[in-house]
């Protein structure tokens, strides 16, 4: 798995403003949507929600990886997003979440699909690649430290 | 007064010379006990020592006296709510378990000895029961947090499958010094009494004790003498009647250490010394007591035998133990490496020597040299096997101390001291804000120790990286804030990620949903379940902690339980 080919900058967001998880995942639906015109954002929240309520996809250290399956998606994508100020996500550690990397893939089950989101939550475990997102002023920064950090080329079998 | 003075000054320097060698045996990851029975070697005959010591019937009393305090001790400390996991395990273990481990071993003795048939079964018995001392000191020195249900089935079993050694040996002993054995008859109606007596006189005399340390207004100290004494007066009124004073002083600390009371803290803390008094103390005597140079000529034989118990006896004796109870391979791996021998084997073969029997002294080397080999490659390698067996569990970030406070509430409440780490969700937020809905129970901040000085919170105080937090919270609730002042590992085989997998999910959510989000492959009868009713139809009900199920694409592992039942559960992906 490529990240560039998953995740678009149209679909990344640095310093975003959102006041609660709810807001986030909204403001994340409709990214997807505008970018992706199979995808409907009020369906796409939706089924968000009802990911979250199975238990809270944040994994700690302030990352939450919200994720679906979803039946108007022909391929996965994802969506990254950086916000202003960390909102709550019922974390285990409890510490709100600031950095959250949205991955929507299509409905029949499928391994590369969940090994795409434990290589996304194995690099976002790294304390070193969390900083280097956080550091990021700009999407165009973001979206690049994402793409290139060495941790997900390597986790994702790319030397 | 000066032979007086002599011995005390023996007795004293002994003791204080184990006890600082203490510290070079926790570098060296040696058991304590082996520090102990190597001081009194050293200090008998053959050592450097040169005290001739040979007063069997004192080591006896000694040993009885210190198996009892050892005993009541770990009754105190066992808590009944492991008994939903480990009960009938620990005594299939202590029962069927100690006849087959005696009689393999017996069998394996007859075989290299040459022997009397029954003279090998006396030997079997009394290397049959596993040390709770030994087991309890190295489980619970261990800083890893061990699955739940491996640990208690090890303490349990320790702590009551002396008494089905002590019986048989009684009875091989009896039958050796009769040169006839009794009926079956006679035989089970002994065992019966044995077990009857000492479940019942234990319970009844635990109760009595437990009402009496609730009721009386004490000196401190006071409280501790008080439950020992009643305990060794229970257990020698049980011995006489016929029953097993063992089993029932057990039964008596079980009974008084999960009866709440104010004293029990007191007593706790006052046992502690006292049982590490005991076994230091019979170690010494024991160690005193053997000539290793008489050891030698046994030394292959007995070497032979103890690495036979270890490495066919005990495995085949816990594999069958727990063949109805579903164990995983690992876990039954690792319950059969901790079968460590200690005291009462030593104890136990004194018996024969008393009774006079011939070949005694043979028994004595091999399970002292059983013991020693035990001791030496079970308890330094306990830890290596945790990891081995895999049998760990993630930590959970444990408090810089607890106390539990004397108050007249009807809850009990402790006092406990958290560091609070840089980097965790109570960094910048007040007390208020760190405990949550799920904390129904009153619970405070009464104090923040904050670069050497400690200050008043006050409601609005917010905690700093490196502030020490004391916190009124009631008994056993800690776990529930741990996470918010822990950083716990992110990397290694026991980080949360690596071991519980990528997400967090209830326990109670649809596993029909889970599935076709993960890849689940659910039988049948599963469909319209919850994923708690799926964990324990595949495991039964003694889920713990770390508790494993591989459905298909993904792993599920028991992140979180709560009155017998999983409510929070990890989800690792395409594995």
């Amino acid at each position: 798995m490529e990240l560039e080919s998953i995740l678009d900058i149209a679909c990344t967001r640095a310093g975003l403003e959102a006041a609660s998880k709810k807001r986030a995942l909204e403001q994340a639906s409709e990214l997807l949507a505008e970018h992706y015109c199979e995808l409907d954002a009020g369906q796409l929240l939706e089924a968000l929600v009802g990911r979250e309520r199975l238990g809270s996809t944040a994994v700690g250290e302030g990352v939450a990886l919200p994720h679906c399956r979803f039946a108007a998606c022909t391929k996965p994508v994802a969506a990254l997003l950086r916000l202003a100020e960390p909102v709550d996500f019922e974390a285990s550690d409890r510490r709100p979440v600031d950095l959250i990397f949205v991955l929507v893939v299509p409905a029949e089950a499928n391994d590369l699909h969940l090994q795409i989101l434990a290589t996304a939550a194995t690099a976002l475990n790294d304390a070193s690649y969390r900083h280097a997102l956080r550091e990021a002023d700009t999407d165009a920064d973001l979206y690049a430290a994402a793409i290139r950090s060495p941790e997900v080329r390597r986790a994702a079998g790319h030397p | 007064m000066e032979a007086s003075n002599t011995l005390i000054l023996l007795g004293g320097m002994l003791l204080f010379v184990s006890v600082l060698a203490s510290l070079v045996s926790a570098r060296l990851g040696l058991p304590l006990l082996l520090v102990f029975l190597v001081v009194g070697m050293l200090a008998g005959e053959d050592g450097p020592g040169g005290i001739v010591f040979n007063n069997f019937e004192l080591a006896m009393l000694v040993g009885h006296l210190a198996l009892a305090v050892i005993l009541l001790d770990g009754g105190l400390r066992t808590q009944m709510k492991t008994f939903r996991v480990a009960l009938q395990p620990a005594v299939s273990l202590a029962t069927a378990g100690v006849l087959i481990t005696a009689g393999a071993v017996g069998l394996f003795a007859w075989w290299l000895l040459g022997v009397d048939w029954r003279v090998a079964l006396l030997l079997g018995a009394i290397v049959g029961s596993t040390d709770a001392a030994a087991v309890f000191a190295l489980l619970r020195r261990s800083a890893d947090r061990l699955n739940e249900r491996v640990e208690a089935t090890l303490e349990i079993e320790s702590g009551s499958n002396d008494p089905m050694a002590i019986f048989l040996v009684i009875v091989m002993v009896e039958w050796l010094a009769m040169g006839e054995g009794p009926g079956l008859g006679p035989l089970g109606w002994s065992l019966a009494l044995q077990l009857g007596l000492g479940i019942l006189g234990g319970v009844a005399g635990g109760r009595l004790l437990a009402e009496l340390l609730a009721r009386v207004k004490l000196v401190e100290g006071l409280y501790a003498l008080l439950v020992v004494s009643g305990g060794l007066a229970l257990f020698a009124t049980i011995n006489l009647m016929g029953g097993s004073g063992f089993l029932g002083i057990y039964l008596a600390g079980l009974v008084v250490g999960n009866r709440r009371s104010d004293a029990t803290e007191h007593v706790l803390r006052v046992m502690d010394g006292l049982a590490w008094l005991s076994q230091a103390g019979m170690f010494l005597v024991l160690g005193l007591l053997v000539k290793p140079t008489q050891m030698l000529a046994d030394a292959p034989s007995a070497i032979l035998i103890a690495l036979f118990l270890i490495l066919v006896a005990r495995p085949v004796a816990v594999t069958l133990g727990l063949l109805p109870f579903r164990f995983p391979p690992r876990e039954v791996g690792f319950i059969a490496w901790v079968g460590l021998r200690g005291a009462v084997p030593i104890v136990l073969s004194v018996f024969p020597m008393i009774a006079g029997l011939p070949q005694a002294e043979l028994m004595f080397n091999v399970t002292f040299a059983v013991v020693l080999v035990s001791l030496i490659i079970q308890g330094t390698t306990v830890p290596l096997a945790a990891r081995v067996f895999q049998v760990q569990v993630p930590a959970l970030g444990e408090p810089m101390d607890r106390q539990l406070l004397q108050l007249p509430a009807r809850q009990a409440y402790e006092l406990v001291q958290f560091e609070v780490q840089p980097e965790t969700f109570a960094v910048g937020r007040t007390f208020e804000e760190v405990i949550d809905a799920s904390f129904p129970e009153h619970s405070a901040c009464v104090g923040l120790i904050r670069d050497g000085e400690l200050i008043d919170p006050g409601p609005d105080a917010r905690f700093e990286a490196h502030d020490v937090a004391l916190l009124l919270l009631p008994q056993d609730s800690y776990e529930k804030v741990a996470a918010c002042f822990a950083r716990l590992p992110a990397e290694g085989p026991l980080a949360a990620q690596a071991f519980f997998g990528e997400f967090v999910l209830a326990a109670d959510a649809p596993a029909d949903d889970v599935a076709a989000l993960y890849g689940l492959e659910l039988r049948p009868n599963e469909r319209g379940r919850t994923l708690d009713d799926v964990i324990r139809s595949r495991l039964g009900d003694r889920v713990v902690v770390g508790d494993r199920v591989s459905l298909g694409a993904s792993r599920l592992t028991v992140r979180e339980v709560e009155g017998g039942r999983p409510v929070r559960v990890g989800v690792k992906l395409a594995e």
